[in-house]
């Protein structure tokens, strides 16, 4: 008999590695143990956490017995709300303190996540809080969230070519139309107006806006009633099909997130672009350099502009051991000063509304009182626990209505229909 | 070395070099085509990237490597949790596989049809919707924040393919070779050792580098179970690559974290995919 | 009595050795799989406030309502049997070239492996920028080509979206069928081509008559393993189209996933699962019946 004397020992080097790979693993399981100083933990985007690095810093310096652990997470936030939601179903969460986009906060309160905060503030001092921030972060009336940091969808435009064409910048989406389709046929940009069309959460808050302009409302939490189906929000899917249909957008804008679109605006052949105010300081880098303005949504004479509230904020976890601590860390970050420094360098949208017209600010960033006028006119998206679910049903038959699959009557009504189902059911 | 028609005649030769180059050059182009322009993003200035329309030949000014630096030597680290991760796992997955296979094959276990059912049927289980129990579990044995947390659902969760596959492998093996060894007084466990596992070596090092992909790629659950930062895997530190603002999406960085990150699998596959060919050696019937 | 104790011994031998394994498996896959069961007769979510609360068969009356799970199951069934069956056809064919030697080999085995090894993520972005409609590749090379005249919407159109999807994952998972199935061609012995041309045979009627029903086992396994990832596909989906446009992408993994994690409706998404779950069991065990239905046939003809 002849047969391959084959290495045995590999197959046991196999198995031996393999029971060493298990055994260090073992071995590196470490009990929790218990700190001196009260260390406390909040999870927020790699990005972000890099930029608070001074003011952890100085904190540590004022509070030595406080240590802020920051972990970092992907830059993407459904991903982060995904790793607090498992955090904390687990039990005791290891993040004491929650920095949450403003959508999360009524789930997180109704999941009993949250710790109320409404009597560690001072009523007086959150009227310099832009007033749908606050709102944004009550749930039945107690405050879940202090704000940090806003975000506010914005109309930005073509300084120059508007000039060039004699225009003023729009007041009503009838003027965007027209003052699109004059610069196209003169062959001055081939697209009039870009937004996101994407079904995602930025359609949902692109929406509202468009929504408020013709005066409808999405859901109302203390009547419950849902404005879906009302006139209003019918005309309001036919404006954004009459961009596309009328080649003011172009057709694949129902693919476009924020960042499409933004590249779309800065590579110089669009008009108009809805985004978020960090596209301000991006377009300096690029071909339309100094030739943008940015000024709120355009609405229907009469009706309210309407800026999608977005932005970040503080809240406490219930199951947290330290809450005094990290309250004291959530005080800091508030002090005016700290925020100024840090809305200088890395130019996101303050909450407090002296910092609008602070003067280091606009030095810097001249649009900041634009901003303001657009944050005063914030609408929320519905701040229901339910949110998830109803954005949901409302990107996909908002997006069957653009894509024309459905008509826009089918899609609203069937969108309210949904919605009012699962309200009902939740109750 | 398996050629359709060993008979060859002069005539047919050029039309068989023919169509065999196509195959060749379109299977090239079409696994190759889309990371070519992850390649070419990869080294490509922001300013470039962004330009619209695409730049498919940049010229030399439109061209860095600042990408690749950016990522720092923080990432030979993810390198390391990644490949031990994968290492571990996949040798746990052959270690527990290729007996099991072997067992479900050669020797006549009661509930064996039972056996394999279950397996299939926990194989239709998308494993995605695993990770709420998984969750639980980890927390219960505190092994959270530890290889053990993804090495062991790596290896569960590839050992159906490894059985199911080493399991067709061995059935293929013709009985004589192992009713010869039997009555050379092999007991099941040395057989299994010294004949049947070098004869389908070429089965193993296919579900080695299978698992080993997996557990390299695999996301969600190094997300999930691993949030110390050292410990992170190469999926998840791409994860966390931002450009300057929240919003934008780093096509430069991510590209050339992507290709450094899988440039270590390449390598792997290149020094293995040898051991493929390895076919049932000859002579070893002969006896 | 030699032969009983002589059988003992090989079942505990057995025994031995699939144990760890059995065990592996169980450990993490038990657990999850009988607490979704055991979740689906329970509310649990947001007006309960995340206690469970019996509630019988609740959850499954509402799965019939349900328009979404049933449009997710009848998006991911087409996505499923469309990707298999062309990472079928595509990979038997890189397997048989991957077969033959020739210089460099190595290298293209190599590279035949790469779009399975790439990370899904990254790449899917990547195929969102390729099929963009304005600055996508696909676009400015159809136009050049004078295809189309315009640009036209992938991703925005929900056919078409589809369509991309597929192409993207077909791209990735080739190669893992490919793999198997070389793995597979291997194996088969050369007399056997031998025998068989010297009998007359042509290269096609060797193909047919040896090489399938020989590679038949991995062919199995492939699809069996291919058919429980499509099925399940996340990652994907996630990133290139988030399940639109108008639902028409969104899979039941993605689904499942968002009424867990985002809408924390744990009862309800534990139904989705265990539903899901059994459908595919189903679906395999009808896949099974006519298998070996097909395989006496072979078996008879040969």
């Amino acid at each position: 008999m002849i047969f391959v004397k084959f290495k045995i020992p590999l197959f046991y080097k196999f198995i031996l590695t393999s029971l060493i790979g298990v055994i260090i693993s073992i071995l590196m399981i470490k009990p929790a143990f218990t700190q001196q100083p009260v260390t406390l933990k909040v999870l927020v985007q790699a990005l972000e956490s890099t930029q608070w690095q001074p003011i952890i810093n100085s904190f540590h310096q004022t509070h030595p017995k406080i240590r802020l652990e920051v972990v970092k997470a992907p830059n993407n936030s459904n991903l982060v709300e995904d790793l607090y939601t498992s955090a904390y179903l687990l039990g005791d969460s290891p993040y004491d303190l929650v920095y949450m986009d403003v959508v999360w906060v009524q789930k997180f309160a109704a999941a009993g996540w949250l710790e109320d905060l409404t009597k560690k503030v001072d009523p007086q001092k959150l009227t310099d809080y832009i007033q749908g921030d606050v709102q944004g972060g009550k749930y039945q009336n107690k405050l879940y969230r202090m704000p940090f940091r806003t975000d506010v969808g914005m109309l930005y435009y073509r300084t120059d070519l508007l000039e060039k064409a004699g225009l003023k910048p729009p007041k009503t989406f009838q003027d965007l139309l027209t003052t699109s389709q004059t610069l196209q046929n003169q062959n001055l940009a081939q697209w009039g107006y870009v937004w996101q069309g994407k079904q995602y959460e930025g359609l949902a808050a692109m929406f509202t806006e468009i929504l408020q302009g013709y005066g409808g409302f999405w859901v109302n939490p203390e009547t419950q009633a849902i404005g879906l189906d009302a006139p209003e929000s019918i005309e309001a899917v036919n404006f954004l099909r009459q961009t596309i249909e009328q080649s003011i957008s172009p057709p694949g804008v129902t693919t476009y997130a924020e960042e499409e679109t933004r590249r779309l605006f800065e590579s110089g052949n669009t008009v108009f672009l809805r985004n978020w105010p960090y596209v301000y300081a991006l377009a300096a880098n690029s071909p339309i350099r100094g030739k943008y303005g940015i000024q709120p949504m355009v609405n229907l004479p009469g009706k309210q502009s309407g800026a999608c509230l977005g932005g970040w904020g503080f809240g406490i976890s219930k199951s947290s051991k330290h809450q005094r601590e990290a309250w004291q860390v959530i005080e800091y970050f508030n002090q005016p000063d700290i925020q100024r420094q840090y809305f200088l360098e890395t130019g996101y949208v303050p909450s407090r509304k002296s910092l609008f017209t602070d003067d280091i600010l606009v030095a810097k960033y001249n649009y900041l009182p634009a901003l303001l006028q657009g944050a005063e006119n914030a609408v929320l998206r519905p701040p229901i626990p339910q949110y998830a679910q109803v954005s949901d049903i409302l990107q996909r038959y908002l997006s069957a209505a653009l894509t024309g699959s459905k008509t826009p009557e089918a899609a609203m009504k069937e969108a309210a229909r949904e919605t009012r189902t699962l309200l009902n059911i939740n109750e | 070395m398996a050629n359709f028609n060993p008979s060859n005649s002069v005539s047919f030769i050029p039309r068989k070099k023919i169509l065999l180059t196509l195959g060749i050059i379109s299977t090239v182009l079409f696994c190759l085509a889309p990371v070519f322009w992850q390649l070419l993003t990869s080294f490509k200035t922001n300013a470039a990237i962004s330009t619209v329309p695409n730049i498919y030949f940049p010229s030399l000014e439109q061209l860095t490597f600042q990408h690749y630096l950016s990522l720092g030597s923080q990432f030979l680290r993810y390198i390391f949790n990644s490949a031990f991760v994968s290492i571990i796992s996949t040798l746990l997955c052959l270690t527990l596989g290729a007996p099991a296979a072997y067992a479900l094959t050669r020797l006549k276990l009661p509930g064996e049809n039972l056996i394999l059912v279950l397996i299939l049927i926990i194989t239709l289980f998308p494993y995605i919707l695993l990770f709420m129990g998984l969750l639980e579990l980890i927390k219960f044995f505190h092994i959270g924040n530890n290889y053990l947390a993804l090495i062991i659902p790596y290896t569960a969760i590839n050992l159906p393919l490894t059985i199911l596959i080493l399991r067709t492998f061995f059935q293929q093996l013709p009985k004589d070779l192992e009713d010869s060894a039997k009555i050379d007084g092999y007991n099941t466990l040395s057989m299994l050792l010294n004949i049947v596992l070098p004869l389908t070596f070429p089965a193993l090092v296919t579900t080695g580098i299978l698992t080993f992909i997996f557990a390299w790629n695999e996301f969600i659950f190094a997300l999930t179970f691993i949030t110390r930062e050292d410990l992170y895997t190469i999926p998840v530190a791409v994860a966390q690559l931002g450009g300057a603002s929240l919003l934008e999406i780093p096509y430069g960085p991510m590209a050339a974290a992507t290709l450094a990150g899988t440039f270590p699998l390449i390598i792997l596959v290149l020094i293995f995919q040898r051991r493929i060919v390895q076919g049932i050696t000859a002579g070893a019937v002969k006896g | 009595m030699n032969t009983n104790s002589l059988e003992k011994q090989e079942k505990r031998t057995g025994w031995l050795l699939i144990s760890p394994a059995l065990f592996m498996i169980a450990l993490v896959f038990i657990y999850p799989i009988l607490r979704a069961f055991s979740l689906s007769v329970f509310t649990q979510n947001l007006g309960t406030q995340l206690q469970p609360i019996f509630s019988g068969l609740n959850n499954y009356q509402r799965i019939l309502a349900d328009g979404r799970f049933w449009q997710t199951l009848w998006n991911t069934t087409v996505f499923t049997s469309i990707s298999i069956i062309l990472e079928l056809i595509l990979g038997l064919f890189m397997a048989l070239i991957l077969n033959q030697s020739f210089k460099g080999r190595g290298l293209v085995r190599t590279t035949a492996l790469i779009p399975w090894a790439l990370p899904t993520a990254v790449m899917g972005l990547a195929w969102a920028w390729i099929f963009n409609d304005q600055y996508g590749v696909v676009n400015d090379i159809l136009q050049r080509l004078n295809i189309i005249n315009s640009p036209m919407t992938w991703l925005g159109e929900p056919s078409r979206a589809m369509f991309v999807l597929i192409i993207a994952d077909v791209w990735k998972t080739t190669p893992f069928i490919a793999i198997i199935l070389l793995a597979g061609l291997q194996s088969v012995s050369q007399d056997l081509y031998e025998a068989h041309a010297m009998d007359g045979a042509n290269s096609i009627q060797s193909f047919y008559q040896i090489t399938i029903p020989l590679i038949t086992p991995q062919i199995i396994i492939a699809l069996l393993f291919r058919f429980a990832q499509a099925f399940g596909i996340f990652d994907l989906v996630q990133v290139m189209t988030g399940g639109g446009p108008a639902g028409a992408t969104e899979t039941v993994s993605v689904y499942i996933y968002a009424t867990i994690r985002r809408y924390l409706d744990f009862g309800y998404g534990a139904a989705l699962v265990v539903v899901t779950f059994l459908l595919l069991i189903v679906a395999v065990c009808i896949a099974a019946f006519f298998l070996s239905k097909l395989r006496v046939n072979m078996i008879g003809d040969q």
